[in-house]
């Protein structure tokens, strides 16, 4: 219905907000803008709108999606100082923070495994499908790397079957095929 | 795995606290005994002439000083005055005097002078010249006589020489002394309030003997005059003489002509000899005659006379004239048909005679025939009564009275007016074998989970499901039942309540003397039957073999004796064969968590076996009274498969092998860093102990039971052989005591504990060369193990161990270990008799985790480890443990002098609720819970419907 009306003068602020600040006077650009104003928001805009025409080329595009999977796969890699650092911390000891801590470290790699082509989604593009490949599994790797420090600290708690003990219950004692009974004094 | 590591941590932190206080008396029981009491010289007495309330006092068969409260049979203290190596001659003497604050004991050459109201040694004294014959406390006062102590009148008789002397009584020094060498037997000593009489008996030219009795100043010693009585005609022994006077106004000398037709009664110092006719209106042969008169100068000099016959008994009282020293009979006391004692007691000068009898107890005056009082007597024992004594209390013109009943078997009980107030169970200082009785109903429930187990899932899931609908049937009773188990589980605590978890177990326990026990462990250790299964002062027990309903007991002569184990009733007996016993082979297995028996055989005293044991497959090893190890196989019990000697000069003194139910709960023992240290198990080890007296050499041995072979051994030079050695083998370890001189400088002067582990291999991880093997013969291929060693010095000796036994052995174990010198038990816990502690070093964090520490020469017990706690447990000769159906708890049991029972629980009660878990508590928080949600959940309700509506 309205559709019909020929499109209405824009209002006053919108023709104030889109035509550029009259240049201040000098006693007025001497007055400080008010807490929280930035005079240069109206810039960054103009900028974008300046690019925004430009139309990027689509090798451009990939080059930059391929760069963030980059930073994507990388990025469990930089947990691993943290949380080797955090590991070694929380000592050996069977408690509530460190099976909570060895439990969070597990879960992080697990879904992150889970999700793996949906972290790529993202980026995924025909021409960068056959570039991803390498970039999933590098972070996969890392992933795996993360969970090679938790099986670390699961070991390093005792909690793998592992040494000879563990099994020692399922070993049993050698029976003598000879019985001997006693009569003493 | 785990668990035990709990444990195991559990066990090093807080290392069995031995019991908590509220525990005493109640999960532990005590019979501190004296033995049989001499009749001679038990007596009430009064310890402090301030306080009015006497003790009993007496010294038993085994010269044990005792003081008993009448009020209910408590032990206040005692002392055992007899000396190890000195053979005890005939009974020890005990005087007392009220007023005196000291009772006067004698047992052989020693006289030992004791505070009465504590036991403890106010003087002791020893005489080279002969054993004490007789003693007496001087009651007189004069002047030397200090306050207090009274002068003891001591003799003794050795080689044809009587001594008579006069201690004093605060330092035990002799004040004179009075010897007499001519020749005669010195019998007795006594007083009058002015002389002091040594009776001697003077052989006459053909026979017989003449009584003799000199008259001695009190205060010099000096001999006044003696008077020879010619008795010689009645007189053939000193057993003819029934009665001395002591201490009495007038003293007494009472005999009999042989044919038991008259009595001749003397007072003493003087040569007039009264005949009494003896009024046998019974028709039976008096069998016994005993005189009862008062032990005071004060009292009246009135005396009684007991004749006992078959089958009854009466009595008479006589007056003496004190200025004539005629005797006058005052009044008879009927005859009557059963057991009679009589005890007499004077209150000041008057002189009151109890006689107790079958039916009633009846207290009378010397003065008169009046009955002063008479109570119906409430029980009528089996065991005859022997001798009492008593203690008259009179309140205006009723009397009250308790009597000391010695019986025959040696029980002691105190009857207050006709009613048993306590029984001590003196006899039971005899025990010398014990074993647990064996319950029906809990056989039957292990063997159907053994049926379970050895079947199929399914077969084993339809047994269980019929086993629970014929366990239906029981279903009202359990229903009837159930208020009263849930009331009484919410009013008492867990830990008195476990009888059936096999706590309270019954325990037979067989004496020297042929009498026959049980006790009820679980009721403080109450006698639940007995019975005297044997007239013999010697019964030569070798075992007691329970089965469930009887027990069989085994008698070095062949024969034994079946009782019925919850009645006491003799089932039958077998009769003696022409052999010999020693020991008693068992043949046990340990099926599952029980051990069933499958025979048993008679080992002769040269080690071999009475019989063939054909049914048996396996292999015996018998110990032989020369000091071999003798080896045997079924077919041939005329020579041994192998015999082990030790070396020259040595002699096989102890044998001992695993307890035949020994369950390993773990094969290995895990170190630090989670590898397998793998324990050497071999179920048929034995442990030999041989010494060698001359050079003062000890060998422990460890054999194989089946191939004689020696696994291990080690020699120790100067070991005294006539210490204690006690050694015991359990699981993978052994452990033995022994008093070892200092031979060398680097060796310990002392008593030692040497602990020793056996493993497979030194190596972690390594099973040794059998490896992985199911099974192994002894013959073919019989790895040695590695051992390793712990030496402690100890502060005292050793004489028994046992090791604390539990259901499946996950439960760390205790050194049960007996203390002579401190009268105790001991249980020390295995983690702290660990030979793999650092030497020299702390531990590594590995072995830390191990709950290893480090090693200090000298093992100091911790008072925690005292399973008696603060009690005086003396005379165990041996300790038995048994597992309960609880794997924390151990039962305990003491025997050999006194009794002594208690429930070990070496890693604590973990599987018990504890004293301090209230169930109430828990109850009444759940209702309180419930109350608060039934109340707030509607309050709750309306106000989110309200917030619903009036959102807006």
């Amino acid at each position: 219905m309205s559709s019909a009306l020929p499109p209405p003068p824009p209002p006053q602020w919108v023709t104030a907000m889109n035509s550029p600040l009259p240049r201040p006077t000098k006693a007025a650009s001497s007055i400080p803008d008010p807490p929280g104003f930035s005079s240069g928001r109206g810039g960054k805009q103009r900028q974008q709108e300046k690019q925004q025409p430009v139309a990027k080329k689509p090798e451009e595009t990939d080059a930059l999606k391929m760069k963030k999977a980059w930073e994507i796969a990388i990025a469990p890699s930089k947990q691993l100082p943290m949380n080797g650092i955090m590991m070694y911390m929380s000592g050996n000891s069977l408690q509530i923070f460190s099976i909570m801590m060895v439990f969070m470290l597990f879960k992080g790699p697990i879904q992150g495994l889970i999700n793996t082509n949906a972290a790529f989604a993202k980026y995924e593009t025909p021409s960068t499908r056959g570039r991803l490949v390498a970039v999933k599994l590098v972070y996969v790797l890392m992933q795996f790397l993360l969970l090679a420090l938790g099986i670390w600290k699961v070991n390093a708690m005792g909690l793998l079957p592992t040494t000879r003990s563990d099994w020692l219950a399922w070993e049993s004692e050698r029976l003598p095929l000879e019985k001997a009974y006693f009569a003493f004094k | 795995m785990r668990l035990q590591a709990a444990l195991f941590i559990a066990a090093c932190l807080s290392p069995a606290a031995a019991i908590y206080s509220d525990e005493v008396n109640h999960i532990e029981f005590h019979h501190a005994l004296l033995g049989a009491p001499s009749p001679d010289s038990t007596f009430f007495l009064k310890p402090s002439s301030s306080s009015n309330a006497s003790l009993l006092y007496t010294i038993s068969e085994k010269s044990i000083v005792g003081a008993v409260n009448p009020r209910d049979g408590s032990l206040i203290w005692r002392q055992d005055i007899s000396r190890p190596g000195s053979a005890p001659s005939g009974a020890g003497i005990l005087r007392g005097l009220d007023g005196n604050n000291a009772v006067v004991g004698a047992a052989g050459d020693s006289i030992s002078s004791w505070s009465a109201q504590d036991g403890k040694l106010i003087w002791e004294n020893r005489f080279a010249d002969g054993a004490v014959a007789d003693l007496e406390l001087l009651e007189l006062e004069d002047a030397s006589a200090t306050s207090g102590s009274r002068d003891t009148i001591v003799l003794t008789s050795g080689e044809g020489a009587g001594v008579v002397r006069r201690l004093d009584g605060d330092s035990g020094k002799t004040k004179w002394e009075h010897k007499d060498n001519s020749g005669d037997v010195p019998f007795q000593v006594s007083s009058s309030p002015s002389e002091i009489f040594y009776i001697s008996l003077q052989s006459a030219m053909l026979k017989g003997y003449k009584i003799k009795v000199t008259s001695l100043d009190p205060i010099t010693g000096r001999q006044n005059r003696q008077v020879t009585l010619n008795t010689e005609s009645d007189i053939a022994s000193q057993d003819s003489i029934f009665f001395v006077g002591a201490n009495t106004a007038s003293p007494l000398i009472v005999w009999a002509d042989k044919s038991f037709k008259s009595l001749k009664v003397n007072v003493i110092g003087t040569k007039q000899i009264n005949t009494i006719p003896i009024d046998n209106a019974s028709g039976q042969e008096v069998q016994q005659i005993t005189v009862h008169a008062p032990h005071r100068l004060n009292s009246l000099a009135h005396f009684l006379i007991h004749y006992k016959t078959e089958t009854g008994a009466w009595a008479e009282v006589f007056h003496t004239d004190m200025k004539s020293s005629v005797v006058t009979k005052a009044y008879q006391l009927p005859y009557l048909q059963g057991q009679s004692v009589v005890a007499t007691n004077n209150i000041n000068a008057n002189v009151y005679f109890t006689r107790v009898t079958d039916s009633e107890a009846v207290v009378v005056s010397s003065a008169s025939h009046g009955i002063l009082g008479r109570w119906n007597a409430d029980v009528s024992s089996t065991d005859r009564a022997v001798h009492a004594v008593a203690d008259v209390v009179t309140k205006g013109k009723s009397v009250a009275v308790r009597s000391a009943v010695i019986r025959k078997s040696g029980d002691w009980s105190l009857i207050r007016n006709g009613q048993t107030e306590w029984t001590r169970p003196e006899a039971l200082i005899h025990t010398v074998a014990a074993a647990w009785v064996e319950e029906e109903d809990q056989e039957d429930l292990v063997h159907e989970l053994e049926v379970e187990g050895h079947e199929s899932l399914i077969g084993a899931y339809i047994h269980r499901v019929k086993r629970h609908l014929r366990d239906l049937q029981h279903l009202p009773d359990w229903l009837k039942e159930l208020p009263k188990r849930i009331i009484t589980s919410i009013l008492t605590d867990e830990v008195s309540n476990l009888d059936s978890f096999g706590v309270a177990k019954s325990i037979i326990v067989a004496t020297k003397k042929g009498r026959v026990y049980a006790l009820d462990t679980g009721r403080q250790g109450t006698i639940k039957w007995s019975v005297q299964a044997e007239k013999t002062s010697h019964w030569d027990i070798k075992a007691i073999l329970t089965i469930p309903g009887s027990a069989d007991i085994y008698i070095g002569d062949g024969s034994s004796v079946r009782v019925n184990s919850s009645t006491g009733e003799i089932i039958s007996r077998s009769a003696p064969t022409n052999v010999k016993l020693q020991s008693i082979a068992t043949f046990e297995h340990q099926v599952g968590s029980s051990v069933v028996r499958v025979g048993s055989l008679g080992i002769q005293e040269d080690g071999s076996p009475v019989s063939l044991f054909d049914d048996i497959t396996g292999f015996l090893v018998t110990t032989s009274n020369d000091g071999r190890v003798l080896g045997w196989v079924e077919k041939d019990n005329k020579s041994p498969v192998w015999e082990f000697v030790p070396p020259a000069g040595q002699k096989v003194i102890k044998a001992v092998s695993r307890p035949s139910h020994d369950p390993v709960a773990s094969i290995g023992k895990v170190l630090g860093d989670r590898s397998v240290l793998y324990k050497y198990l071999n179920q048929n080890l034995v442990l030999v102990t041989a010494v060698n007296e001359q050079v003062h050499t000890a060998g422990f041995y460890l054999l194989d039971g089946v191939s004689g072979k020696v696994l291990y051994s080690v020699s120790r030079s100067g070991v005294d052989p006539t210490q204690p050695i006690a050694s015991a083998i359990s699981e993978n370890w052994f452990a033995y005591s022994f008093f070892g001189d200092a031979v060398d400088e680097s060796s310990a002067k002392g008593y030692q504990l040497v602990v020793s582990e056996l493993y497979e291999s030194p190596i972690a991880n390594d099973r040794g060369p059998l490896d992985a093997a199911g099974n192994y013969s002894s013959l073919h291929d019989l790895p040695l193990p590695h051992v390793v060693s712990q030496s402690f010095v100890i502060a005292e000796p050793i004489s028994h161990m046992a090791v604390t036994q539990t259901r499946q052995g996950i439960t760390t174990r205790q050194l049960l270990c007996v203390l002579p010198s401190s009268n105790a038990i001991v249980g020390i816990p295995r983690p702290v008799l660990d030979p793999r502690r650092p030497v020299d070093r702390d531990p590594t964090s590995a072995e830390a985790e191990e709950g290893l520490f480090r090693y200090a020469p000298y093992l100091d017990f911790d008072g925690k480890w005292y399973l008696t706690h603060s009690r005086d447990v003396a005379g165990i000769q041996t300790v038995l443990s048994r597992p309960t159906q609880l794997e924390s708890t151990s039962l305990i049991f003491a025997f050999g002098g006194d009794i002594y029972g208690t429930r070990a629980t070496p890693s604590q009660a973990f599987d018990i609720l504890g004293k301090s878990f209230s169930k109430l508590q828990l109850v009444l928080t759940v209702v309180a819970l419930a109350a608060g949600v039934a109340f707030l959940a509607p309050m709750t309700r309306k106000k989110q419907v309200n917030m619903l509506w009036k959102a807006t």
